[in-house]
């Protein structure tokens, strides 16, 4: 009956269930491919073929006119560039101070439950109660529409789930390993870094991902934070809303450009997506 | 080794909210020059205002309902999915791909599918039901409320699908051999197995998501900019407005704290309820 490796689609012996199964992950499947295919070919599809009924799925002339538009006349290069250093920074301080800080709860119980329980209602916070206060903070401090100000906001974003994670992670390591590295003399330091941090290097890798990835999608703390200067690529789309004219392809350029590397990078972790989506609270 | 993030924490948040603590008892106004010392003026005009109140009731109505779709479909995705079959690892990689799209493009996408003339699904519905549709997708109730839940359906049912999923991945199969050597029925088995077994993984999966819902600002942002009218305010969306479209700071931060004390009732029961889990 058990055969290692079934195939989804119901067989000759189909059974009521297995029907059902099959329909809702197809459904399911259609459902998520469908607006993201739309999307992704309008975007080198040529402006005749916009409006026309029934709907083009295939343009039979494909053009990347909507991409050289949307980087160059919206600043969809700039936004790229901005994103990308944004990204990378408030990803390396937010995993180092992360990591830091989760083998300190830990290891030593820094703390107490009072500091654990503080950095995980962090990431509960609704953004529009703290981005106000920190709006008019970085106007008296210069930081407003710069691009060390959008790091550092980045950086505290993230630093729940890079020191949640990292926290699942030390408690499964042994502790057995340091100490053996203390009592052959290495200091507290010492021990973290050439011992602990290599042994949980797949650890962080995968929470610098998913940093990474929240920087990258992030909108409203951009929205506020920045205007002509540091702005980030989903804040570009403001360039859209109401829609005057066909800027179809460009949008969907856009959209293209700024989905494809976070799709692509969270694939790749998909094997901790449990502990990323959970902060560490479930292994997958 | 606590210091460096402890320290930015402090100086992004609790210094945030100290100084805005002082701002809900000010005039703080790009209108109105000057820091006066106004009460609870600030508190009282957001109480007074039925746009605070009719966002939060969207607010409410909108998170419980995706809350309960996404629930209902992520659970039968997970069960669907939660024994081997071929190709089932390009399968997972496509479902989960809407959890890594910015909320931003997922409003805009979905904008851009469902509204004439552009937008292709008066046709695709067309096609499947045999007559001719067209629906207002963002200019009409109840239509834009769909269209709302459809999209936040869209990019988050996959979230409570994955961790339901490791959960159904969990549970030892001793349990379920003996439950068919009982010769209980599958439906029973359900009740008396899954769904107890599965009821903390549950309450983690609707925690987060809940927490995350009831701050739902992007995708009304993109798709229906609040409209038609103010019929789509939610209150992240409705003290962005206050605060940084009519530049009422002082009323919109007396407005988030108040959210904020309202969220926080729910945090301190969800968020320790969860630690005590974990804790054991």
């Amino acid at each position: 009956m058990a055969a290692r490796s079934r195939s989804l689609a119901p067989g000759p012996r189909a059974t009521g269930a297995g029907v059902a199964r099959f329909l809702i992950v197809a459904l399911f499947i259609v459902f998520v491919l469908v607006p993201l295919y739309w999307v992704i070919i309008t975007s080198i599809k040529p402006s005749s073929d916009y409006l026309t009924v029934p709907p083009v799925w295939f343009p039979a002339e494909p053009t990347i006119v909507h991409y050289t538009a949307a980087l160059f006349s919206y600043r969809g290069l700039q936004g790229l560039i901005n994103s990308v250093i944004i990204a990378s920074a408030a990803t390396v301080l937010s995993a180092v101070m992360g990591t830091m800080m989760a083998y300190s709860l830990a290891r030593f119980n820094t703390g107490g439950q009072h500091l654990a329980f503080w950095v995980l209602s962090q990431r509960f916070l609704p953004p529009v109660a703290i981005v106000l206060p920190i709006f008019l903070l970085f106007r008296s401090w210069g930081l407003y529409d710069t691009h060390i100000g959008l790091i550092l906001a980045y950086t505290f974003m993230t630093l729940p789930l890079s020191v949640w994670m990292m926290y699942a992670y030390f408690r499964q390591l042994p502790r057995s390993l340091e100490e053996a590295a203390w009592v052959d003399g290495l200091s507290r330091w010492q021990a973290f870094w050439m011992v602990a941090v290599p042994l949980a290097a797949p650890g962080v890798a995968a929470a610098a991902v998913f940093v990474f990835i929240a920087v990258w999608t992030e909108f409203f703390f951009a929205l506020i934070l920045t205007s002509r200067y540091a702005f980030t690529l989903p804040t570009i789309f403001r360039a859209f809303l109401g829609f005057q004219g066909a800027q179809y392809g460009e949008a969907c350029a856009l959209a293209t450009t700024s989905l494809a590397p976070s799709i692509v990078l969270g694939i790749l972790v998909q094997r901790h997506l449990v502990r990323g989506l959970t902060l560490g609270a479930l292994r997958g | 080794m606590v210091a460096p993030a402890a320290l930015l924490i402090l100086v992004l948040s609790i210094y945030p909210l100290l100084f805005s603590m002082w701002v809900n008892f000010v005039n703080y106004d790009f209108q109105i020059p000057g820091h006066d010392f106004v009460g609870l003026q600030n508190f009282a005009q957001v109480i007074n205002d039925p746009l605070a109140w009719s966002s939060l009731i969207v607010t409410i109505f909108l998170s419980l309902t995706v809350v309960v779709v996404e629930f209902v479909l992520g659970l039968a995705l997970a069960l669907a999915m939660v024994k081997t079959f071929r190709g089932r690892g390009v399968v997972m990689s496509i479902l989960i791909v809407p959890l890594f799209i910015s909320p931003v493009i997922v409003g805009q996408s979905w904008a851009l599918f469902l509204q004439r003339p552009f937008g292709p699904a008066d046709y695709l519905l067309s096609q499947l039901l045999g007559y001719p549709i067209a629906i207002s997708w963002v200019g009409e109730t109840p239509w834009v409320y769909i269209s709302i839940i459809v999209a936040d359906v869209w990019q988050w049912t996959p979230f409570i699908f994955v961790i339901l999923l490791a959960g159904l991945a969990a549970i030892p199969p001793h349990l379920y051999e003996a439950a068919e050597l009982d010769g209980i029925r599958p439906l029973q088995t359900f009740i008396y197995v899954t769904l107890p077994q599965l009821a903390p993984i549950i309450l983690l999966a609707i925690t987060f998501r809940l927490l995350d819902a009831v701050k739902l600002f992007d995708i009304i942002f993109m798709l229906t900019g609040g409209g038609p009218g103010t019929a789509t305010y939610t209150t992240s969306f409705y003290l962005y407005q206050l605060g940084f479209q009519q530049f009422h700071l002082s009323v919109a931060t007396a407005g988030s704290w108040i959210f904020l004390l309202l969220l926080s009732v729910v945090i301190m029961v969800l968020v320790r309820r969860l630690l005590r889990a974990e804790a054991r």
